[in-house]
């Protein structure tokens, strides 16, 4: 368990739990500018423009079909934009970049960004510990020693060093995404995107996955969130943001959940809390 | 005439002539299957992408498909080798004549194995930065390879079967063989059925290596072959945490 605020930071004893990243904005890490996506006729994001810092937690929540996960997705160019441009850290990918170009450019933004998702997506015909191993050896170069040690290290660090033999059909879901998490973590990522990690868990193992979410926004990683665990949102978000329609409809700072003005989001909130 | 009339001996004492043409058939089927796995790939992967490829190779995958083995044969032997100017040999016209009908029915069971594989396995190989060529060949192929194996067994028995056509061009294989021994015995109804014993011999034996590749792919594996084969990775696996907790345990 992890010790109160005050106990540690004597300073900040009036702070809920996991405000002990600055909120003080630093680096911008990941920039979106009047981003637009269609399927089809269909248009989904009407232009939405989101900057997060080092070391920032922002947490996107909306009912569904808001565009929150589309958001997400367009960071590490799950989605490609139909209009707008996407920057992390110097790598930008926009309007104007030729096919080739984009192709090299998705690659180098990806390599910035990790990312869990809510079905987990583990490759379901390697271990644990070569879910981990093979983008490793696949995007950094390394031999197989040097890129199993590190899956290790990753492992022992979500507490699943034991299961590194063991196939994904044969771990529960939280111990699934833990080791996901940990094979987007090992990669070194400056910014951590989660769409909706939780959501597909059974309700006894959503704790345990937050629980490594919390250590990870506290050792200050910069983090996107999208989720439904609104608790969760209110305890460890710098930066919350409330979309609806493919808009963002309000979003706003610690404290954002008791202090909303928009109606749509009080509506929203009173339903889910 | 009584069944006793039938002389069964005929069978045993013509073995070695009979086996030889099994395992000919056996040769041919197995170079095809390879040649025809990675044709087929290429054109399920062509029928998948974009026009006017897509379109080539769904043309390509109807006709041949159509097509009767005896047929495909006798177009390589008698009518590509003069195309090409290539005098091919009946061993190498029966492997290409079983490609270009198997290429394509693999084409299609590929296909469906690789349109199996949840669109979130692509994804998360692309999210954790890997090139999409690399996310092909080590996430998607491997996966939809395993659902495609069973599938590919039975086209080995199709093959197999295929290859008594291939007696129009001389090759030396079982049906060939009963010919030349029921020119001089005049026993057809032993000796075909013998024949008919020896090709659904060789679709037990396929059915059983399929199946046991099968176990050693599975996740977690099961059987004894695959058991032997993944010892050696549970080892290094082992030596891997055990070096952890060394370093571990010093700081």
């Amino acid at each position: 368990m992890r010790t109160i605020p005050s106990m540690t930071h004597p300073g900040q004893s009036a702070s809920p739990r996991g405000q002990t990243a600055s909120p003080v904005r630093g680096e911008v890490v990941v920039r979106l500018e009047g981003i637009r996506k269609s399927f089809g006729p269909n248009e989904v994001l009407h232009g939405v423009d989101l900057t997060v810092h080092r070391g920032e937690h922002v947490v996107i929540f909306g009912p569904s079909g808001s565009g929150k996960s589309t958001l997400l997705r367009t960071i590490n160019l799950l989605e490609e934009p139909s209009a707008g441009s996407v920057r992390v850290l110097g790598v930008e990918y926009g309007p104007g970049l030729g096919a080739g170009e984009k192709r090299g450019r998705a690659l180098q933004l990806r390599r910035l960004v990790g990312m869990v998702f809510q079905q987990f997506n583990l490759f379901p015909h390697l271990t644990a510990l070569d879910n981990i191993a093979l983008p490793l050896k696949a995007t950094k170069r390394l031999g197989r020693s040097e890129a199993e040690e590190i899956a290790a290290r990753a492992l022992q660090r979500v507490g699943l060093l034991r299961w590194a033999a063991h196939f994904p059909a044969e771990l529960s879901g939280g111990q699934q995404q833990r080791v996901a998490i940990a094979r987007a973590l090992s990669l070194d990522p400056k910014v951590m995107l989660f769409d909706e990690p939780t959501s597909a868990l059974d309700p006894e193992l959503v704790g345990e996955v937050l629980a490594v979410m919390r250590t990870l926004a506290e050792s200050g990683m910069t983090m996107v969130i999208v989720t439904h665990e609104l608790n969760f949102a209110r305890e460890i978000g710098d930066f919350n943001v409330f979309m609806d329609k493919g808009l963002i409809a309000e979003s706003g700072p610690r404290g954002f959940f008791d202090e909303c003005v928009n109606p749509r989001t009080k509506q929203f909130m009173a339903a889910v809390l | 005439m009584t069944l006793a009339s039938y002389d069964w001996s005929l069978v045993w004492e013509n073995r070695t002539e009979l086996l030889h043409g099994l395992l000919t058939a056996l040769e041919v089927s197995a170079v095809a299957l390879v040649i025809s796995v990675v044709v087929g790939l290429v054109l399920a992967m062509a029928r998948m992408g974009k026009p006017p490829l897509s379109w080539l190779a769904v043309i390509y995958i109807n006709v041949f498909r159509g097509v009767p083995a005896l047929v495909s044969v006798i177009w390589v032997y008698f009518g590509l080798s003069l195309v090409l100017g290539i005098n091919f040999t009946v061993f190498q016209a029966g492997v290409i004549a079983l490609v270009l009908l198997y290429g394509a029915f693999i084409s299609e069971i590929y296909r469906a194995a690789l349109q199996a594989i949840p669109h979130g396995q692509r994804e998360a190989g692309l999210a954790l930065g890997m090139h999409p060529m690399r996310v092909f060949a080590q996430v998607v192929l491997p996966q939809a390879t395993k659902i495609a194996i069973p599938n590919i067994g039975s086209m080995f028995i199709g093959m197999v079967k295929d290859t008594s056509t291939f007696t129009v061009i001389g090759l030396l294989e079982v049906v060939r063989v009963t010919q030349n021994l029921n020119s001089t015995t005049f026993q057809p109804f032993v000796l075909y059925t013998a024949a008919a014993g020896l090709y659904v011999l060789a679709a037990f034996a396929i059915d059983f290596v399929f199946r046991a590749i099968e176990k050693a792919l599975a996740t977690p594996p099961s059987g004894r072959v695959s058991k032997a084969l993944t010892h050696r990775k549970r080892r290094r696996l082992e030596a891997v945490m055990l070096r952890l907790e060394a370093l571990s345990g010093r700081t």
